[in-house]
């Protein structure tokens, strides 16, 4: 009996840990007919479970490229001067978050937002070990496309080859995993659905989850790109899905530690009614 | 010759077809606070709107204004007196009309 307890407990922590952290780049809708005042909450977390959020530190960059139509040069816009501290409640705990209130100047124009966030590695303490998130969300104002598809030039980066605003349930995302504007042969991929819908007000998850994973592999999907550092995935559902490629960048230490440099991209789908 | 012209009309029937299927006209208007009212335009595959025609209009339908989308597909106007309506006028099946009262 005692034997099936401690199996049990076992069972039951290991996966936990196994659970993949990713850095969201929230707000509600990233395919808009106008731009207008936008509200981003930024928030390191477990998507899928709702589950512990961890204390962002302090965001080393976090910015805007915005582009109009295929022709010019992206508009860089910083946004940290817009980063005010939040707390924000997972299931489990409540964690150091941020958020930026926009002004409608920053998201008025029509065309396409590559929105960057850089946060500080993160010290995993259980691992003894750093992750740094450098995390991209795209939004369209008016339909009129720019630079979703171009390289920022991050040093760990998800370059899509669809639309992440542009997918309908049950659709196909495809992205390319880049290290230094290199592709990342055979890399890693995590994949979580956002499970339990933030509220914006709030600062939180909402409890009920949409999707139950019938086994852990489920919760955080594992995948791995082809030798081009190219990928594809399903959008089964709609909502929200993250995709996170493991150690893309190329700096493997932070202050005497291992680092993983990941890259998340965030694609939402649609319901097709 | 015959292929440079063959190409040339190929060039030209793809070139019309794109246009007339595949792109979808997009303009938005917004007031810029100071009297004036910005224009942008684009299409839906991210080519320019430069030179689209824009014509501001009375609600009784008379021209009040007219001129074209700058290089960078702009276009900016004096707000006229009482409603209006601006047309973006880039050919056959691709006007698109935005009411003042629309415009914020």
């Amino acid at each position: 009996m005692r034997k099936l307890l401690l199996a049990l407990m076992l069972a039951l922590v290991f996966p936990a840990a196994a659970k993949a952290h990713f850095q969201m780049l929230y707000t509600p809708e990233i395919a808009l007919s106008e731009g207008g005042e936008m509200v981003v909450k930024l928030v390191f977390t477990h998507p899928f479970e709702a589950g512990h959020t961890m204390d962002m530190g302090p965001v080393q960059e976090f910015y805007v490229l915005q582009q109009r139509g295929s022709e010019g040069e992206p508009k860089k816009t910083d946004l940290k001067p817009f980063l005010k501290e939040i707390t924000w409640k997972s299931l489990t705990n409540s964690g150091k978050a941020y958020e930026a209130v926009l002004p409608k100047t920053v998201v008025r124009s029509m065309g396409d937002y590559v929105f960057v966030v850089v946060p500080s590695p993160y010290l995993e303490k259980e691992e003894d070990a750093y992750i740094q998130q450098i995390t991209k969300l795209v939004v369209n104002v008016g339909g009129v496309p720019g630079n979703w598809s171009a390289p920022v030039g991050l040093p760990a980066e998800i370059v899509p080859f669809d639309k992440p605003y542009a997918n309908w349930e049950g659709g196909v995302f495809r992205g390319r995993v880049l290290s230094e504007g290199k592709p990342v042969e055979n890399a890693e991929l995590e994949i979580e659905y956002l499970n339990h819908m933030p509220d914006m007000k709030a600062n939180a998850f909402a409890e009920k989850a949409a999707a139950t994973a019938p086994h852990d592999s489920m919760v955080t999907m594992g995948a791995l790109a082809n030798a081009q550092g190219e990928f594809a995935i399903g959008l089964a559902k709609a909502g929200w899905w993250g995709v996170c490629a493991l150690g893309a960048g190329p700096q493997k230490e932070f202050q005497g530690k291992e680092l993983s440099q990941d890259a998340v991209i965030w694609v939402k789908a649609v319901e097709m009614k | 010759m015959r292929s440079l012209f063959f190409c040339s009309a190929l060039a030209a029937v793809l070139l019309t077809a794109s246009l007339a299927m595949a792109h979808t006209p997009l303009c938005s208007c917004f007031d810029n606070g100071d009297g004036t009212v910005l224009c942008e335009g684009g299409f839906s595959d991210g080519s320019s709107a430069s030179g689209v025609k824009m014509y501001v209009k009375s609600a009784a339908g008379a021209t009040l204004l007219e001129g074209k989308m700058s290089d960078v597909s702009e276009f900016t106007f004096t707000k006229p007196q009482g409603d209006y309506v601006v047309q973006f006028d880039a050919g056959e099946g691709h006007l698109i009309e935005i009411k003042s009262k629309d415009i914020k």
